[in-house]
């Protein structure tokens, strides 16, 4: 068994050396790196979770910014909406007004044909009436006729007041016949009326086939009609004061 | 076969002898100079030499940290550096015609005193010089023959241990070899493998156990709540 002392010297040194080699060269850098490692390890970590919860802001103000256009999107649709209705509202009143302008126009339209439609049928109405009174009074006696008529003028006359009839006695009578008066005719005329009178007025005679039939005294201030015609101008006028009463009703 | 208690010197260097294990622990030291420079280029990307490098430095970190409950830099060097030599060390046998350093004892005897010195210098950087005395006193100063006596026996117990299961595994060997040299000892040499692992292993562990109960020892005792 031996121990050299010389032999322990050098293999504590060279421990010692050893360590302090691999402490300069190895042990220091390894684990300067290794920490280094885990330092940029955790930067990247946090960016990361910089990045992250950037992210996460960006995607709420995202959320945000849609819920806004949906917001506005919504106002914009309902202010569209309510402009239209208002649009549709306003010519739903003008073509009501419109038509109520076309029901007026065509009911004025009604009305005035309508009129011009009565007026016609009374046109030939009178026409018609004249007409069949001219052919009957082709077919009635002339004599007859006359003498009626000439009875009816007296009666008339026989209504006038006091102050018409004086009227009449001092001015220049025109007699319309509704056929030529002959001498015979014309002294019966002058007879009846100065009868009617009490006195022979000026008169002067005229003839008016649209009389049909009797005659006519006409003075400046009085007019006394006896004839057809008058008569059936007083129908019409009966007739169209009964359609005015009906149509105010 | 020559007695495994007897060394002859390789060369005389004027009146110092250089024995073999003091030129093979040069080779380690040349070897471990190597590798460290094959790791001093590191970066962010780590190549595999630099990545078991690092596994090398987070295990024995987290080794002293188990251990410690401390930081594990003051100690990595010192720690990781015994680990490594003993490894290598008890390994070199595999090396044809090489005999460990750590199956002689003066270099188990080298690191037991190393270790002995460390638990003095890391005991008194950790407590002070009287802090590391106290803890002699501990728990009653009728245990500081006792204690100093424990310092002495417990770091003389590593260098048995070490240089006891590195000398045999080698003389097992040689006398297996000589025997049978073809094939025959090479479970022999398996296992002297895993011997020479556990022992740089358990070596490590009780220097940092040792220092750290050096350390704990030199602080003052936590006040007692009333």
């Amino acid at each position: 068994m031996s121990f050299d002392l010389w032999t322990l010297g050098f293999q504590a040194v060279n421990v010692l050396v050893l360590i302090w080699l691999l402490q300069r060269f190895f042990w220091t850098p390894v684990a300067a790196m290794i920490v280094a490692r885990q330092e940029s390890a955790q930067k990247m970590l946090d960016s990361a979770a910089a990045e992250r919860a950037k992210a996460k802001a960006e995607s709420a103000e995202i959320t945000a910014t849609r819920a806004g256009i949906q917001d506005e999107r919504r106002a914009i649709l309902d202010a569209a909406r309510a402009e239209a209705e208002a649009a549709r509202d306003l010519l739903l009143q003008d073509a009501r007004a419109a038509a109520q302008v076309l029901q007026d126009t065509a009911k004025a339209a009604r009305v005035r044909a309508a009129e011009t439609l009565k007026q016609t049928a009374i046109a030939e109405a009178q026409g018609l009436a004249v007409t069949i009174a001219g052919r009957l009074m082709a077919r009635l006696d002339g004599a007859g006729t006359d003498a009626a008529f000439l009875g009816w003028l007296a009666e008339g006359l026989a209504t006038l007041s006091d102050m018409d009839r004086k009227a009449l006695a001092g001015a220049t009578i025109t007699v319309v016949c509704a056929k030529e008066a002959d001498n015979d005719a014309q002294a019966r005329i002058t007879e009846t009326i100065a009868g009617a009178l009490g006195t022979t007025p000026d008169l002067t005679f005229r003839t008016d086939p649209d009389l049909i039939a009797g005659l006519e005294l006409h003075a400046p201030h009085v007019t006394l009609r006896n004839s057809w015609r008058a008569d059936l101008d007083r129908i019409a006028a009966a007739l169209a004061d009964k359609d005015a009463e009906s149509d105010a009703a | 076969m020559d007695s495994p208690l007897l060394s002859e010197p390789l060369f005389l260097l004027g009146p110092v002898p250089i024995m073999v294990s003091v030129v093979v622990t040069w080779a380690i030291m040349v070897a471990l100079g190597l590798v460290a420079l094959l790791t001093c280029r590191l970066t962010q990307v780590p190549s595999r030499v630099q990545a078991a490098a690092e596994l090398l430095v987070i295990t024995v970190d987290s080794q002293i940290r188990d251990v410690t409950g401390a930081a594990p830099a003051p100690y990595r060097a010192f720690i990781g550096t015994l680990f490594v030599f003993i490894l290598i060390a008890n390994w070199s046998s595999l090396i044809p015609g090489i005999d460990p350093p750590t199956a002689t004892m003066e270099t188990p005897a080298a690191l037991a005193l190393i270790v002995f010195l460390s638990i003095i210098f890391f005991g008194i950087q950790g407590g002070g010089l009287g802090g590391f005395l106290r803890g002699f006193a501990r728990p009653n100063p009728v245990m500081i023959p006792l204690n100093m006596l424990e310092s002495l026996t417990r770091t003389f117990s590593m260098f048995v241990r070490l240089f006891g299961n590195v000398m045999s595994g080698v003389f097992v060997i040689a006398i297996v070899g000589s025997l049978a040299a073809l094939l025959v000892p090479i479970p022999l040499m398996a296992l002297d493998l895993l011997t020479g692992a556990v022992q740089a292993y358990i070596f490590a562990i009780l220097s940092i156990v040792f220092i750290t109960s050096a350390v704990e020892k030199g602080k003052p005792p936590p006040e007692k709540e009333s």
